[in-house]
């Protein structure tokens, strides 16, 4: 530790720190501009000059990169800083007048109008300051080294390699996000796929993927991280307190040994995109309803504000029922849930904006428990509620480059007239609809699909948990579309029916089933594939077809197919018919 | 070696190189065989024999007989009569301005009879590319004395003992450098020596390394030796100087060939080597911190020096820099001793390393003096005596005006000052500074706005951009000069000028901007009432800022001394000049580009600047 003394202020500080973070220890404020915390300090801007004496020597140096010494006294205000000051900011107004971060720090150090005029004028608000923090961070900390310097003296500027885009850019965006003067931006260009699911607000490459999960703890994102990139900026590792941060880890594959498995995967969004009447992805202000779920969540980029994406709160909003359900182009069954979180997404709207609240439905199906009493409810708080679907939704200003109102024009079946309801922001209620992956998990599993796509239960009214697969147990939206307390009350009975195998630690198979006379199987595989119900394995390393037996349910669709005879039925071969026959006969 | 009735050392240093000494050589080579004295002479080429003003220039040993401004044509009698006849040919002989009677012998020409030759001493008397020529002028004894009967610690004692500063400007005393390079900590440590000569006009550098290269490579392995755990060394060059490169890749194989360098030097179990790396030719690369960038292979920008590179310097660690001429003193002070240098010079360097100058130092006299060319004197000898001892005083009989030291950065000295002894602390306290060594001298025609703006435009035009006082600063003054000697400058310039210069030198990141205003703040000091006047009156008393002055032609000498001659006419581009052949000629103002080129046509002197 080294005991420093600024502007008459005695701090006391590690070897090796700098003057600048000495100062801010002290409460001394050192202007900057060319400073930031990610890089190494590159002392250019020279606006922390500060006076260092030491006995009897003075010296001016820059408060960023001088480190400490035992003693010293620094002066951060005397008249000759101030003097150096001045001109500085002289210099860097006369170059760019119109830079705001430039102006706001000249009007602290009460600099008003430079005495010098500039040949290298450049008036632009976003021009180049030539501090050099971007050059920096791609190089220290991105280690993509793609942004360099041009030329020297006056004609210094920042350049891309050749003045081109460059491979080498991972377009991490730190390069912008350091820039004091937005001069550098990040733009999207010519982005045509679709628009992810959960990209409400900035996100990072390190995050929570599920806010409810247990243990809820962040993942690094490897697609964006800059260190699986360039393996440079390791920034994270550097703040974290416990040193959690491994960099090594990877996704493992874990193999359990079960008895039973329930398959609850769940449901995938309908892609409104595809309904381009909607506007979804084109129009900044139309939500799906899992990404307001999202702007409503407490734990959300908004920490629960309803707002719109310029940030201003909504005037009115609209919400879209039966988006892709009940569609004969798409789905044609119901979703069940929709109307039930439209009418909460009213309500909540309601509660925290002044908002005018618009539904349009086809038919309220508000039919469990109380749920008839939430929509009087709603009427009561004032909710417009218009039956019929929305044809299209338009910008009722297109020629404000995308800036203007929404307009939803619908049909209204009770009145019986075309309307058009200008709102300020759209929520769709998409249909809910099979996981993308289903079929895979299906055919895994070897269990069957209803008509929409659903995992198919062994039978509707009396088994409606099981599936044609034994010791195969199904659940919640991956069997159809339902809402909570369904779900709850159908995983229960699944896992009753699962706990009820296991408390009597064994099950039993029917005698009548197929089995494999090995010395016949000449490991063709013909059966393998025919089995319904997964039964039949290949032994690799012995070349042969076997029969699980708690699956096979002797159907004898292998028998019939084996073309070597050696699948039959357990206790039913050739043979024993043939001998009881000849026994019956004789 | 076989012996030679006659030695004849060429110089083939740059300078007479681009004066075709090369076809003298040839000539004389051409005429010796025509002769058959091919068995008697032998022709030697040197290196820079430092009097450039002189080139194309022999030296015939072993009389020491030195020819000057040769000619191809001059050959053919020269080696009848001197080397046939042993008749010395008076008329390609030296003589002093303001003489009659030559001199013959090069030791007794006031240019050479004033110097004190440490770090030059082979200079002219040896073949740059032959390791054995250094060998028998004593090289390398120095480096068998330093590895097989001195210590390191006793090496560094001895080169803190001579007073040796560096000499590429900044005055560092050598042996606390290495002292505190072997004391630093690292496991690999790194010496360097800076042979990024950029100042225009200087070629000390140069010269020793094209006369000769050992020297410095000897200094390096002592240098390294003494340092210790130093097994790398690096020489870095410009590339604009090709032949400097090719002899340093010359001297580096022989010492090589001969264990001087490489494993186990002299079975002391020491190893070291030596690297060219060569530089794009930036000023800003002679700044060691922004020249170990450039080795290290990044942009060549200087950092902050608050951890100096003795301690953290290439690749991070510790790293010895010296400039040509201090590596090619080491040898010699290891040689004759500390005691011995420290005898030459000013002050008392055995209290305080920074207490005087000793030893010598390289020049490069240019400008408006008679005999231009490298010169080694002594510390402490006076500005004056250089200029006019050494120098042979001004050309043309044009009155001394000011001498700048120190290369494009240094200050303007003027002759109220001349008498000042060549001292690092003496010359900085005028606002000048040693520098790496270039001296230039200028006559009442030189204007010290116009000098003042030339160096800014150089220094402003080498800055790196990389901070804001030295690439903006220097910029608006650059501007500010240009509007005075353009006669639109304001009362309030001058000020600017002078803040901006003050704030400049207090915050720049390097030394470039450190001393980069120094002419314009020296100028200001001394020939404030110049700038005034280009300000307040709009002339130019010197005649050299063109938008400020005026050719004139004095009617009555024109007709009665040129008989109206009419060159002057015929030769104006721009048909400015009104008159015929044996009439009065005058220059119509408006038309008239000021080009000069009446002026220097007219033998009558009719012409005069207003």
């Amino acid at each position: 530790m080294v005991n420093v003394k600024i502007d008459g202020k005695e701090v006391q500080v590690p070897e090796e720190t700098t003057i600048l973070k000495a100062a801010e220890k002290a409460g001394v404020w050192i202007p900057t501009m060319c400073h930031n915390e990610l890089i190494e300090p590159y002392g250019v801007c020279r606006l922390c000059s500060v006076e260092v004496v030491r006995g009897k020597r003075s010296r001016v140096v820059t408060a960023c990169n001088y480190p400490v010494r035992d003693g010293i006294t620094v002066n951060t205000n005397s008249e000759k800083i101030k003097w150096i000051r001045k001109i500085i900011m002289e210099l860097m107004l006369s170059r760019w007048p119109n830079v705001k971060v430039i102006k706001e720090m000249a009007k602290q150090l009460k600099i008003e109008k430079p005495r010098f005029e500039s040949f290298e004028k450049d008036e632009a608000e976003d021009a180049c300051i030539l501090c050099g923090m971007c050059v920096n961070v791609c190089k220290d900390l991105v280690k993509a080294e793609v942004l360099g310097f041009a030329n020297r003296g006056i004609a210094r500027e920042v350049v891309l390699p050749f003045n081109q885009k460059s491979d080498k850019c991972i377009v991490c965006g730190a390069c912008a996000l350091v820039c004091p003067t937005g001069h550098i931006k990040m733009i999207v260009e010519d982005y045509k796929g679709k628009k992810p699911e959960f990209t409400l607000g900035p996100k990072t490459s390190i995050y929570v993927p599920t806010l409810q999960a247990i243990p809820r703890v962040p993942v690094i994102d490897t697609e964006s991280c800059i260190h699986f990139k360039t393996e440079g900026c390791e920034n994270c590792s550097k703040v974290c307190e416990p040193n959690a941060i491994n960099y090594k880890m990877e996704d493992e594959i874990v193999e359990v040994d079960v008895g039973q498995i329930l398959v609850s995967t769940g449901y995938g969004l309908f892609d409104a995109t595809l309904m381009a009447q909607y506007g979804y992805g084109r129009y900044d202000n139309v939500y799906s309803s899992l990404e307001f779920e999202m702007l409503v969540n407490s734990t959300g980029p908004t920490g629960g504000k309803v707002v719109m994406k310029n940030g201003k709160e909504p005037r009115a909003v609209g919400i879209v029922h039966c988006i892709g359900s009940r569609d004969t182009n798409f789905h044609l069954y119901c979703s069940r849930v929709c109307c039930m979180y439209a009418l909460k997404f009213a309500h909540l709207v309601h509660d925290r904006t002044d908002a005018a609240i618009y539904q349009f439905y086809i038919d309220m199906r508000a039919f469990g428990k109380g749920y008839e009493e939430f929509y009087t409810r709603l009427l009561d708080e004032g909710i417009t509620m218009i039956r019929g679907k929305a044809a299209e939704i338009v910008e009722s200003n297109p020629q404000n480059n995308g800036q203007g109102n929404l307009m939803i024009r619908c049909e209204d079946t009770l009145i019986g007239k075309f309307r058009e309801v200008p709102v300020d922001m759209v929520i769709l209620c998409n249909a809910i609809e099979p996981q993308k992956d289903a079929n895979t998990i299906r055919r895994l599993f070897s269990i069957s699909k209803s008509p929409d796509g659903f995992f198919l239960e062994r039978h509707p009214k009396l088994d409606p948990t099981a599936t044609t697969t034994d010791g195969v147990f199904i659940a919640g939206c991956a069997q159809g579309p339902k809402d909570i307390p369904d779900t709850v009350a159908q995983a229960s009975a699944a896992a009753a029916r699962i706990l009820s195998l296991i408390s009597k630690g064994e099950v039993e198979i029917d005698p009548i089933r197929a089995m494999v006379q090995d010395e016949y199987c000449s490991g063709c595989r013909i059966c393998n594939n025919l089995c319904p119900y997964g039964a039949i394995d290949f032994i690799v390393d012995k070349k042969l077809s076997h029969v699980n037996e708690a699956l096979c349910k002797g159907c004898g669709t292998c028998v019939a197919a084996c073309p070597s005879s050696a699948m039959t039925g357990h206790g039913f071969t050739d043979a024993q018919i043939l001998a009881e026959l000849e026994g019956l006969i004789s | 070696m076989k012996a030679y009735r006659i030695q004849i050392m060429v110089c083939t240093g740059t300078g007479c190189v681009s004066n075709h000494a090369f076809d003298i050589r040839d000539a004389l080579e051409k005429e010796i065989a025509k002769r058959n004295l091919q068995n008697e002479t032998e022709i030697v080429n040197t290196g820079c024999n430092g009097f450039c003003g002189a080139g194309p220039l022999i030296v015939v040993q072993p009389e020491g007989i030195f020819y000057q401004l040769l000619k191809v044509t001059d050959i053919p009698h020269l080696v009848e009569e001197h080397f046939l006849k042993g008749r010395p040919v008076k008329k390609l002989m030296y003589t002093p301005p303001k003489e009659k009677t030559p001199i013959p012998k090069m030791s007794e020409i006031p240019f050479f009879a004033d110097q004190t030759l440490i770090a030059l001493r082979n200079r002219g008397m040896i073949d740059p590319e032959n390791i054995d020529d250094y060998i028998a002028r004593g090289g390398y004894k120095a480096l068998a004395k330093a590895l097989t009967s001195m210590t390191p610690n006793e090496i560094i004692n001895e080169i803190k003992s001579s007073g040796l500063r560096g000499r590429g400007g900044g005055g560092f005393p050598t042996g606390v450098k290495w002292e505190t390079c072997k004391h630093a900590h690292g496991d690999t440590k790194y010496v360097i020596c800076n042979a990024d000569e950029g100042d225009p006009g200087a070629f000390m550098d140069r010269s020793i390394i094209e006369g000769d290269p050992h020297s410095v490579i000897e200094g390096m392995i002592i240098g390294a030796y003494a340092i210790e755990n130093v097994h790398q060394g690096y020489i870095y060059v410009r590339m604009q100087y090709p032949l400097a490169i090719q002899r340093f890749e010359i001297a580096l194989r022989q010492a090589n060939e001969y264990g001087l360098l490489g494993k186990n030097i002299f079975d002391k179990g020491f190893d070291f080597d030596i690297e060219i790396r060569r530089g794009a030719g930036a000023f800003v690369c002679g700044e060691s911190t922004a020249l170990m960038a450039s080795i290290e292979g990044k942009v060549g920008e200087p950092r902050a020096k608050y951890v100096h590179t003795v301690e953290k310097g290439l690749w991070n660690q510790p790293t010895c820099l010296n400039n040509v001429e201090t590596w090619a003193n080491v040898p010699q002070i290891i040689i004759r001793g500390a005691k011995w240098f420290s005898s030459i010079g000013t002050g008392d360097v055995s209290v305080d390393a920074w207490g005087g100058s000793k030893g010598t130092k390289v020049f490069s006299l240019a400008g408006k003096v008679n005999n231009t060319g490298l010169v080694e004197v002594p510390m402490g000898i006076s500005l004056r005596d250089i200029i006019y001892k050494i120098g042979g005083g001004i050309p043309r009989n044009k009155k001394f005006k000011a001498v700048q030291t120190g290369g494009p950065s240094g200050g303007f000295i003027p002759e109220s000052l001349l008498d000042l002894p060549v001292d690092y602390e003496e010359l900085s306290k005028v606002g000048s500074m040693m520098g790496s060594g270039g001296m230039l001298v200028t006559d009442e025609e030189n204007c010290m706005v116009d000098l003042a703006k030339y160096f800014l435009s150089f220094t402003q035009d080498e800055s790196c951009g990389k901070c804001i006082p030295c690439r903006e600063g220097t910029k608006r003054m650059l501007d500010i000069l240009e509007r005075i000697t353009m006669g639109e400058g304001k009362e309030e310039d001058l000020l600017y000028l002078e803040e901006l210069s003050n704030m400049v030198v207090e915050s720049s990141l390097c030394a470039l901007g450190g001393s980069a205003p120094n002419p314009v703040l020296t100028t200001l000091k001394y020939f404030r009432d110049e700038y005034e006047i280009h300000v307040k009156e709009k002339k130019c008393p010197a005649g050299v800022c063109k938008p400020l002055i005026n050719y004139v032609i004095d009617e009555n000498v024109c007709i009665q001394v040129g008989h109206g001659c009419d060159i002057c006419r015929k030769q104006c581009p721009d048909n400015a000049i009104m008159g015929e052949i044996k009439k009065s000629h005058y220059i119509d103002t408006k038309k008239c580009g000021k080009c000069g080129i009446c002026y220097d046509v007219c033998k009558f002197n009719a012409i005069h600047i207003e």
